[in-house]
């Protein structure tokens, strides 16, 4: 089983190091990663914003094959705090060596899934005070639900098969909801043309977006209208 | 009051989950009479194998009262899969910040009607309250929900109703199930603790929940509690220790109890010891 640093032999599908390092900068963190596991090989392939030789370190020393921050968060639907792993040896063995390295145990892991049931993990570190880190939590919980989502699945559309196996499913309601969205109206109007509640329409909104890999409402529309799933408005 | 048993943290609960399992068999293979897999008295399924969360309630007694399971929709759940049906054809939401309810269910059996705490409508309340604040804490805006009408009408009585549907009611078994949308607001969690009137923190640690289940599954609550009627002896000690008057009386009965324990195993000496003692107890 290796260690694959994606950033080092795609140089064209660099946009899930860009998700991590906006996730250190937008949102405040020290570093942040992306790994997952290649269901064939077993291979944990990701990214990475640590230090190099931090990076050479942790491969060298094998601690892809146990480190509980990976294994043990993939068990889990919510974001991971590593505070739960205060009694796990095999964390201890990772991050005494991690301290070496100015890297912080204060961290967790937003575990993502898949379609296929495989599972995509975005780490983030941030050295601070209890408090600091509890109010950072609350503050930016969804924002990180939302760059692991989409780190994941940038990367598993990297391949042409993988594109294809990936193109957007979106129902009915969700068409119709982003063609009026495309037309101009703003939300509280198309719950109003509907007949359903601006939440209804929000969520499906949100839906949208996230099956079309988009930030933000203005792309999902363009990419709907580039995909074909709606027209221009 | 609620334990979240996870992937994590399953390997200590495997008697928890147990317990739920064979709830989850009562209600929704005999009372519901959907078409759910049934082994040995439990109701497990392929995405109990996919480490959800479980969002599990335990009474006083540590007996589990009630339950939800929640999967990320950005994964395989069951509105993708089982209940596409209910979508009318459609795909499903698919969002890191809705995640899917299935199997919530309460023990009808163990619990009144009324607003106590050991009423359908206070572990409704308290498992809808975990499992949003859960939800909350990870990020997560909304939730949609796999229930059946009376659940529904138990949410919609319960300050706690769906804002919308999605898809139409379809039939399952012996009743419809119905997909419904419920955000994880601060709103909605602050209206169910008020309706329900419960003001403290739901969840229990792991080591919290584990002493619940242990202490009240290991004492026996009963001199019969090996489930065989009073014998003789046994009737004769909880009658001198209900008449007992004094503490030498207590005493008396406990020592005499000593005397013949060779009489008893020792699973009927333990019960019957604490039997009288508490007895003594409360006189």
């Amino acid at each position: 089983m290796k260690l694959i640093d994606l950033a080092r032999i795609e140089q064209e599908e660099r946009s899930a190091a860009d998700i991590i390092n906006a996730v250190c900068n937008e949102l405040g963190f020290d570093y942040a990663s992306y790994a997952t596991f290649n269901p064939v090989k077993g291979d944990v392939q990701g990214y990475a914003n640590y230090p190099d030789e931090w990076k050479i370190h942790y491969g060298s020393q094998g601690f892809h094959h146990f480190d509980p921050t990976l294994y043990q968060s993939m068990l889990s639907i919510a974001p991971v705090d590593w505070s739960r792993f205060s009694q796990d040896e095999k964390f201890h063995t990772v991050f005494k060596d991690a301290h070496d390295f100015g890297i912080t145990p204060r961290g967790l892991t937003v575990p993502v899934r898949g379609p296929y049931g495989e599972c995509g993990l975005l780490n983030v570190t941030r050295n601070c005070s209890d408090e600091e880190w509890e109010r950072l939590k609350r503050h930016v919980m969804g924002d990180l639900q939302l760059a692991a989502v989409q780190a994941h699945d940038t990367v598993m559309q990297s391949g042409l098969l993988a594109k294809a196996l990936y193109l957007p499913t979106l129902s009915t309601r969700e068409k119709e909801i982003l063609q009026w969205v495309a037309e101009g109206k703003s939300q509280q109007d198309i719950g109003d043309i509907l007949s359903i509640s601006h939440r209804t329409v929000e969520v499906h909104v949100r839906s949208g977006r996230e099956k079309l890999g988009a930030l933000t409402t203005p792309q999902a529309i363009g990419r709907a209208i580039g995909l074909g799933i709606i027209a221009p408005g | 009051m609620i334990i979240v048993i996870d992937g994590i943290n399953q390997h200590k609960f495997k008697d928890v989950l147990d317990e739920m399992y064979q709830l989850r068999a009562r209600v929704f293979g005999d009372r519901l009479g959907w078409d759910v897999n049934i082994r040995d008295g439990r109701e497990v399924d392929k995405f109990d194998t996919l480490n959800p969360a479980h969002v599990v309630s335990l009474n006083d007694e540590g007996d589990v009262v009630g339950c939800m399971r929640l999967l990320q929709t950005t994964g395989p759940h069951m509105l993708a899969d089982v209940f596409n049906s209910i979508l009318d054809g459609e795909p499903p939401l698919r969002s890191a910040q809705v995640w899917e309810a299935t199997r919530f269910c309460v023990d009808t059996k163990k619990l009144g009607r009324g607003r106590g705490e050991n009423s359908v409508s206070y572990v409704t309340s308290e498992v809808m309250i975990g499992s949003f604040e859960y939800a909350k804490m990870a990020g997560v805006l909304d939730s949609i929900a796999v229930i059946d009408p009376v659940m529904n009408r138990v949410l919609q009585r319960s300050g706690n109703a769906p804002y919308d549907y999605l898809g139409s009611a379809k039939p399952m078994g012996k009743v419809v199930a119905m997909a419904a949308l419920m955000d994880c607001s601060d709103e909605r969690i602050s209206g169910i603790r008020k309706y329900a009137g419960i003001a403290h923190d739901v969840f229990l640690s792991d080591e919290q929940a584990r002493t619940l289940f242990d202490t009240t599954k290991a004492a026996p609550k009963a001199a019969n509690y090996d489930r065989k009627p009073l014998n003789q002896l046994e009737k004769y000690f909880v009658e001198q220790m209900g008449a007992a008057t004094s503490k030498d009386e207590v005493d008396a009965v406990l020592r005499l109890i000593e005397e013949l324990s060779d009489k008893f195993t020792p699973e009927q000496k333990f019960a019957l010891l604490s039997t009288p003692r508490a007895f003594a107890h409360e006189a």
